[in-house]
């Protein structure tokens, strides 16, 4: 993206939101420069651009963005899943190499061991680290209460719906208590009934922990009811174009989608991700 | 209505035709073996293999040879088997490992187990170490391709919820990886029961002391037609057996699917 086709406003609007000012708060995860760069059969994509970002200890922040756009792959980054190219992450002061368990993922798919029971998928984490069975079994039975499965404790996941299964993936990954969870699209393969239970259910769940949350969506009523903050990114290479305060009052519920200060803000992302998506498109057809 | 009770007739009879099926060919080959079209001698009735059976089973040989095979099958398929999924784990895994040993069982991959009888009797002679590394090498190759591509199949997402988890990679490979792949692998392991026996055929053909195939072989040379056609039916019947009991075993270890 370059400077020249940006109106005017808007490129004054990047002015002012970027560098991000300085959280109040001791920030948690560091983004600095980040670049990251594929090989692709027809040269090297850029899918993270320089984005330089920080999140607050205990915030809970949301990435969104058409697909394709680079949010995914700027939080496998955070994750430890995907190497930069140029630029880093430091979370709690410490470049992400390789993943560490103090961060928890949860995936679109669950991805839960299929050959294990449900408490046994949830106790993985804990096992892993090296606790001793009974202490990993007893973190586990008071998950799956916390996500009210105690009647499939001992189930297998094929036998859960999905919702279930995203449930179960959710406590695997507080399991070993991380620090910072990182969401990628969790509720993206769910029915629209099914993902606002689970919107309530994550607004309640974190009410109860004190992880740091990233969540990346290209939902943006998902991103404004469960996040303190929204980063909107911009496609193809993957950047920053704003930076949202939500400051709705907590607790929310999806109830809050038909308020006005909702749709005031709400209204300010869909203008941004319009014009961004006019300017890419533009763009796309200046190509061809 | 009259659809469904026509069709339902024809399920019958399938059922009758399909159950007197073994028996009408079992008689067909009665009557043209005694009625003197071809030479008895070459070609014994039923009646005379089952006699040979009963002898045989009678006489004690029987149940030496079927340990005296069964014990090469099974001793040959665990350790070709082990061997081939360690392996398979390792090189479908580890990209240098697979530089270092995919040529190689490529290039001995196809070559026909059997064609391997010659040199194993100028290595290990008449003994059981030349029939065990016969199977042995027939079962390998099978299960080590079924692990090693079932290993590079394994769902990625699966193996990253484990990296975030903390998994160890030891575990990671004896846990994820090797149940992630169990499906393909069981495949393999499945095709090499039947591998096994083909090879167990080869190596007692080879030269043995005993066994189900040693027994059609002397059989052969004595012109003893019955016990030979006896030997094949009891060959054939234990391979049978050996096949669908894992396949009814590969089923439960694959329970989750």
């Amino acid at each position: 993206m370059t400077p020249g086709l940006l109106r005017p406003d808007q490129s004054l609007r990047l002015v002012e939101t970027y560098p991000p000012s300085a959280p109040a708060r001791q920030a948690i995860i560091q983004v600095e420069d980040l670049s990251i760069v594929f090989d692709a059969p027809s040269g090297q994509v850029v899918a993270v651009d320089r984005v330089s970002l920080a999140v607050a200890q205990g915030e809970f922040v949301s990435v969104v963005g058409p697909s394709g756009c680079g949010k995914s792959t700027l939080l496998n980054a955070m994750a430890g899943l995907e190497q930069p190219f140029e630029g880093q992450v430091l979370i709690a002061g410490e470049a992400m190499r390789a993943p560490r368990p103090e961060i928890g993922m949860v995936f679109q798919q669950p991805h839960l061991f299929p050959w294990k029971s449900v408490r046994r998928n949830i106790a993985h984490g804990p096992r892993a680290l090296g606790k001793p069975k009974a202490e990993a079994l007893r973190i586990a039975d008071d998950l799956i209460e916390m996500i009210g499965l105690t009647r499939f404790a001992s189930a297998y996941p094929h036998t859960l719906s999905g919702g279930m299964q995203q449930r179960v993936a959710i406590a695997r990954a507080l399991a070993n208590q991380p620090r910072v969870l990182l969401m990628d699209e969790p509720f993206g393969a769910l029915d629209a009934q099914t993902r606002a239970v689970m919107q309530d259910n994550l607004l309640e769940l974190r009410e109860r922990i004190n992880a740091t949350i990233v969540f990346v969506t290209h939902d943006i009523d998902e991103a404004i009811l469960l996040s303190d903050r929204v980063l909107i990114m911009s496609a193809g290479p993957g950047r920053i174009l704003k930076d949202l305060e939500v400051s709705l009052p907590r607790p929310r519920s999806s109830a809050i989608v038909a308020e006005a200060a909702y749709l005031a803000l709400k209204r300010d992302c869909l203008d941004l991700i319009r014009s961004e998506g006019r300017r890419a498109f533009e763009q796309m057809e200046i190509k061809t | 209505m009259r659809i469904g009770r026509r069709s339902s007739a024809s399920a019958r009879l399938s059922i009758l035709v399909a159950v007197l099926s073994v028996p009408a060919f079992t008689g067909v080959w009665e009557l043209v073996a005694r009625s003197g079209i071809v030479n008895a001698v070459l070609f014994p009735p039923p009646s005379t293999v089952a006699v040979a059976i009963l002898e045989w089973v009678r006489s004690g040989q029987f149940f030496a040879d079927l340990m005296a095979s069964l014990s090469r099958v099974a001793a040959g398929f665990a350790i070709g088997a082990a061997g081939g999924i360690v392996l398979g784990v390792l090189t479908g895994r580890f990209r240098l490992v697979s530089s270092l040993l995919s040529p190689l069982f490529h290039i001995l991959r196809p070559i026909p187990p059997v064609a391997f009888v010659p040199i194993v009797i100028l290595w290990f002679g008449l003994s059981e170490t030349g029939k065990l590394f016969l199977v042995v090498w027939g079962v390998f190759f099978t299960v080590w391709l079924a692990t090693h591509i079932g290993v590079q199949k394994v769902d990625r997402g699966l193996i990253r919820a484990a990296q975030m988890l903390g998994t160890p990679q030891p575990q990671m490979l004896w846990e994820i990886v090797l149940l992630g792949a169990l499906p393909y692998i069981t495949v393999g392991l499945r095709t090499a029961v039947s591998i096994s026996f083909y090879t167990l055929v080869a190596a007692e053909l080879a030269g043995a002391f005993a066994g189900i195939v040693y027994r059609i072989e002397i059989a052969q040379q004595n012109m003893q037609t019955g016990q030979v056609m006896g030997g094949l039916a009891a060959l054939g019947l234990l391979s049978f057996v050996a096949d669908r009991s894992f396949a009814i075993l590969a089923e439960r270890a694959v329970w989750w699917r």
